[in-house]
């Protein structure tokens, strides 16, 4: 459980796969990586990673359930606070291809 | 046709084939997911030019059996029917990069079938091995053959009509300039770019792209008509 009263399930985009529960792990390595991607170095993308994290999950308090796409540009929105070009990244990284 | 003018026509031809973006969408990707999951320098560089080098050997394969195929069916004879259809093709293909080319949407996604862009992206997303970025280039340049199977086969059969010592040359010139857009993104991301900022620029710059491919494809198409057919018919080549 991620909290008390916050959200914990996680609806999966589509809805073709099964719903998962809330990994504040799986949030922050996913942005250090599209920091790390955009040339960040390490240091500032763990800070900026641990950053948007917590401001995700101040977020999520309020929610019971979320979906994927919802809390992509939650992150998204707070990551672009930081470091605009990471938070691209993290909104396009489904529209290279 | 002479030598200068069959290879002017492979160059323009490999031109519009290193236009084509879906090798480069793989390539940022493999890099972006490298970087991202904390890779070596090294060893980004290793799994993108292996990448790259996936991407050569397919399009050398795949020209070099256009080309054995034409030279076996059509010889050193390729009538003007031939190079009517291929033409029709150059220009359908060209229509088509206009039209079809990027899907309506924010970003770089190609109409291409979705099974293979899935596969792409998940498996470059997951590739942590050289020899498996190999394949993923191979896969990529296959994936496209809906919209590079135009330069191809006009190249293949200029290639044919060629002396044998110049149809090597050909099939060089191609093989290069068709990897130079993949090449440039490689060195871009070896030094030190930055993935968003190479995306960024693709995004940016895509309608120009489509535009520039499509337009140089139907250019290619009415060059090759007149030179093949028009000038033939008149007796002038």
């Amino acid at each position: 459980m991620l909290h008390e009263g916050g959200a914990m399930t996680i609806v999966k985009r589509g809805g073709h796969r099964p719903s998962e529960d809330f990994s504040k792990q799986k949030l922050h390595d996913s942005i250090v990586a599209a920091c790390l991607s955009a040339g960040t170095p390490t240091g500032l993308a763990e800070q900026i990673g641990r950053t948007v994290t917590d401001a995700v999950i101040s977020w999520l308090h309020t929610r019971p359930e979320v979906t994927s796409h919802d809390l992509r540009l939650t992150a998204t929105k707070h990551l672009r606070t930081h470091h605009p070009d990471a938070a691209y990244l993290y909104e396009h990284h489904r529209k290279i291809l | 046709m002479d030598i200068i003018t069959s290879l002017a026509i492979v160059t323009l031809a490999a031109l519009v084939h290193a236009s084509f973006q879906l090798s480069v969408s793989v390539l940022t990707l493999l890099s972006g997911h490298a970087i991202g999951s904390k890779k070596s320098h090294r060893r980004t560089v290793a799994l993108t030019g292996s990448f790259v080098f996936g991407a050569g050997v397919m399009t050398l394969l795949l020209l070099s059996f256009f080309a054995l195929m034409f030279s076996h069916v059509f010889g050193n004879n390729v009538t003007s029917l031939i190079w009517a259809i291929c033409c029709g093709v150059l220009i359908g293909v060209g229509l088509a990069v206009w039209v079809f080319y990027y899907r309506r949407e924010r970003g770089t996604t190609i109409w291409i079938p979705r099974s293979f862009a899935r596969h792409l992206s998940n498996r470059s997303k997951a590739t942590k091995d050289p020899a498996e970025a190999f394949s993923l280039g191979l896969t990529s340049v296959i994936s496209e053959l809906l919209f590079i199977i135009a330069p191809l086969a006009v190249s293949a059969l200029v290639i044919v009509q060629l002396p044998t010592e110049w149809q090597l040359v050909g099939i060089a010139i191609y093989s290069v300039i068709s990897l130079l857009a993949l090449l440039i993104v490689w060195v871009a991301v070896g030094s030190g770019h930055s993935i968003s900022r190479i995306q960024k620029w693709r995004e940016t710059n895509k309608h120009f792209l489509q535009f520039a491919a499509g337009s140089a494809l139907v250019i290619l198409g009415a060059f090759v008509y007149v030179n093949q057919i028009t000038l033939a018919l008149e007796g002038i080549v």
